[in-house]
């Protein structure tokens, strides 16, 4: 049981690529829309969806890991 | 501990609800059992909504309603392009369920997207949706020539996409509903008073209602990616 405790934190580990990616994507964003406030709109949009893929990641991870702690 | 998971497993499992006792017994799970509640919501609110309807002098509630539906033809013309008629109302009834189911929780009842089975079935309808759109706008070659495009060296990975789309679209709702409603319970679990209500706000209304959007876009976006530039 504990080296499965152990396997579900390092697969929850892919949350940091998910907060990286998604920080990156939200700075450029408010970038961006700085720069050009009429275009919000659709770099809202692109982000959203963006925000959406780069979370995937993470959520895969945490199906990972509860599978590992609940069915392992 | 070892209490807290069982707590936790008994919370996971997709309890039934009641056996109608025809045939043996069919068993009724909860996630049906809301989404009828759901569906029966819905109904009741559309057809009391939808009441007294006027071409002039409009009342609260038709303008309302009316600036709902343009929003929503609205965000679906911007998204899918000049096809956008028979999608506006699918995607609007989408949107409508997984809303409600995701912040069902505030009512005391268990939100049917937590059963991966329900993500799964929408997630299949998208599928059907997305591929559907492409072979019928684009005829039966057309629709294949899509899948080599933008360069015929992607096509493995085009084809690959018919699984993994929807792979991602059921596992991106289920996970995010399924780990907001067990950090609730973590919650709930640790400090019984108050402060759930708090995290209540963010969790399940917040998340949820995002939730519903990625879904509903994700899906009008990979549509009207199969048949737009079709007519430039």
């Amino acid at each position: 049981m504990s080296i499965g405790i152990i396997a579900a934190g390092i697969a929850v580990l892919t949350g940091i690529g998910a907060g990286i990616g998604i920080g990156i994507a939200t700075g450029h964003a408010s970038d961006a829309i700085a720069r050009q406030p009429e275009a919000s709109g659709k770099i809202n949009s692109t982000l959203l969806l963006g925000c959406a893929m780069a979370e995937g990641t993470a959520i895969f991870g945490f199906i990972t890991a509860l599978i590992i702690i609940f069915m392992g | 501990m070892e209490g807290f998971k069982e707590a936790l497993v008994d919370a996971l499992a997709n309890k039934v609800a009641f056996t109608i006792p025809v045939l043996g017994g069919i068993p009724i799970s909860s996630s049906v059992l809301v989404t009828w509640i759901i569906m029966a919501f819905w109904i009741i609110f559309t057809l009391l909504a939808t009441r007294n309807l006027k071409v002039s002098n409009p009342g609260k509630m038709q303008i309302v309603l009316e600036s709902a539906v343009e929003f929503l033809n609205g965000f679906v013309k911007d998204t899918i392009g000049p096809h956008w008629r028979p999608f506006a109302p699918y995607l609007g009834s989408v949107a409508l369920y997984i809303g409600l189911a995701n912040i069902i929780s505030i009512f005391g009842l268990t939100p049917p997207t937590k059963d991966v089975s329900v993500t799964a079935a929408l997630a299949l309808m998208s599928m059907l949706l997305i591929y559907g759109a492409q072979f019928r706008y684009n005829g039966l070659a057309g629709g294949m020539r899509r899948f080599a495009q933008p360069m015929p060296v992607l096509t493995p990975i085009n084809l690959m996409e018919i699984a993994i789309r929807p792979l991602a679209l059921c596992m991106r709702l289920f996970g995010n509903v399924l780990g907001a409603f067990i950090i609730m319970e973590i919650i709930k679990y640790i400090v019984p008073a108050v402060v759930p209500a708090v995290f209540c706000i963010y969790f399940d209304l917040f998340d949820g209602l995002i939730q519903t959007i990625v879904f509903v876009f994700l899906t009008a976006l990979f549509a009207g990616e199969g048949i737009k530039e079709e007519e430039e």
